[in-house]
C-alpha cells in the first residue's frame, strides 16, 4: 500500500503587521540619518574616555592635518559664503593660513556669537601647530572650546 | 501586478434605479514591501550612530593671568618630542616614567589616602568609572600640574596626557609651551 500522501496545507499569512514595523524602522532611519558632508581632509581621530558629545549645530571645526595645515570648517553655508567666499559654499572646510586664523575667528564670532569651537586634529599632527591655533585661540578670547576625539574601546 | 476584482454583479431588484457597482481592488503590494525592505536594508546598514566625543578645555581669559604656587606643589609632566614622559614635583631632577605608570603615580600623590595604598590604586585603574570612584578620597588641595610638550611632538600626546588627568579626576592643570630651559634641564637629567 502507497502511503498516503500529506494533504499540503497552504498557508496563508497576514503579513501587514510586519511590514507596518517594517515601514516604520524604515521613516526612522531615513529620518535619522544623516549623510557625511564631504570630508575636504581624512583625519584620524586620537581616542580618549570623554563622554562629552559634540554639538550638533553652531560649531566651528578648526582641522589640523597629520602635515600642519590648518582648515576652518564652519556649519551654516551663510557664514561659510561670509568668511571665504562664494565658490566655497559647498566646501566644508577651507584651508587657512595660521597668520589668517585669528581675523577669520574675530569674523566668525560676530557674525554668530553662539559658535562653539572646537579643534579636531589628527592624531600625528605636530603638537607645535596645535599649540599655536589654542594660543591663538586665547588671543581671541575663545577660552573654551573641544577638542574632538573618539571614544576609546574597552 | 494589480489583480482588480470586479466585485459580484448584483441581482437587480426591481427597483427602477440602477445602483452602482461597487469595485473591490485588490493591489499586490509584494514589489512595494521588497523595495521597503531593501531601502531599510540599506538604511540600517549605512547609519552609523557614534558621533565623535570632544573633550573641553576652558583656557584662563588672559595670558596675563598668572597664578602663584609653590615650588613643591607644582607637579610638572615634560614630554620630548618622541612621546618620552618625565616627571618632576618641583625644582627635582625630572624622571622618566611610562605611560602606563603615569595614572597610578598622578593617583598617589594627588590623593594622599591612596599614597600607601596599592590595593585601592588598582581598584581605581580596574574601574570602569574611576571619576565617581575617586570621589570618595580626598584630593591634595593646592597640587598643580604643568604640562609641557615639545614642539615637535605629536597632538595624540596631549590628548593622551590629557586624557590619564581626567581619568585620575585631576581637572585643573595647565599646558605650557616647552621652553629651552626645560630642554636643558631634560638633557642634564641625562634624557
Amino acid at each position: 500500500m502507497a502511503a498516503k500522501k500529506k494533504p499540503r496545507v497552504g498557508i496563508k499569512m497576514d503579513m501587514t503587521p510586519m511590514v507596518d514595523v517594517a515601514f516604520l524602522l524604515l521613516t526612522f532611519f531615513m529620518l535619522t540619518t544623516q549623510f557625511k558632508p564631504p570630508e575636504s581632509v581624512q583625519i584620524d581621530l586620537p581616542s580618549s574616555h570623554s563622554a562629552f558629545k559634540l554639538p550638533e549645530t553652531d560649531v566651528m571645526i578648526i582641522t589640523v592635518t597629520k602635515e600642519g595645515r590648518i582648515f576652518l570648517g564652519v556649519d551654516k553655508q551663510q557664514l561659510r559664503v561670509q568668511l571665504f567666499g562664494e565658490e566655497f559654499r559647498l566646501s566644508a572646510s577651507v584651508e587657512v593660513e595660521a597668520k589668517a586664523l585669528t581675523d577669520l575667528l574675530i569674523q566668525a564670532r560676530i557674525s554668530n556669537p553662539k559658535l562653539r569651537t572646537v579643534i579636531s586634529g589628527d592624531v600625528t599632527a605636530p603638537y607645535g601647530i596645535i599649540e599655536d591655533v589654542m594660543s591663538t585661540l586665547q588671543k581671541v578670547k575663545i577660552n573654551r572650546f573641544n577638542l574632538v576625539t573618539e571614544l576609546e574601546k574597552a | 501586478m494589480a489583480a482588480v476584482e470586479s466585485g459580484q454583479p448584483r441581482a437587480h431588484g426591481k427597483g427602477k434605479k440602477h445602483k452602482k457597482r461597487r469595485l473591490g481592488v485588490r493591489v499586490d503590494m509584494t514589489p512595494m514591501v521588497d523595495v521597503a525592505f531593501l531601502l531599510l536594508t540599506f538604511f540600517m546598514l549605512t547609519t552609523v550612530f557614534s558621533k565623535p566625543q570632544t573633550m573641553e578645555i576652558t583656557l584662563p581669559p588672559d595670558e596675563k593671568t598668572t597664578v602663584e604656587v609653590a615650588e613643591s606643589n607644582l607637579l610638572t609632566l615634560r614630554l620630548k618630542a618622541d612621546g618620552a614622559i618625565f616627571y618632576s614635583i618641583g625644582n627635582e631632577k625630572p624622571l622618566p616614567i611610562a605611560f602606563n605608570q603615569l595614572r597610578p603615580e598622578l593617583l598617589r600623590r594627588y590623593y594622599p589616602e591612596l599614597s600607601n595604598n596599592n590595593e585601592a590604586v588598582s581598584e581605581v585603574l580596574k574601574s570602569a568609572d574611576p571619576v565617581e570612584l575617586l570621589k570618595r578620597y580626598k584630593a591634595h588641595p593646592r597640587l598643580i600640574t604643568l604640562v609641557k610638550i615639545d614642539r615637535d611632538g605629536t597632538y595624540k600626546m596631549l590628548v593622551d596626557i590629557m586624557d590619564e588627568l581626567n581619568l585620575a579626576n585631576i581637572t585643573r592643570f595647565s599646558i605650557a609651551p616647552m621652553l629651552d630651559v626645560d630642554k636643558e634641564i631634560l638633557l642634564k637629567a641625562g634624557a
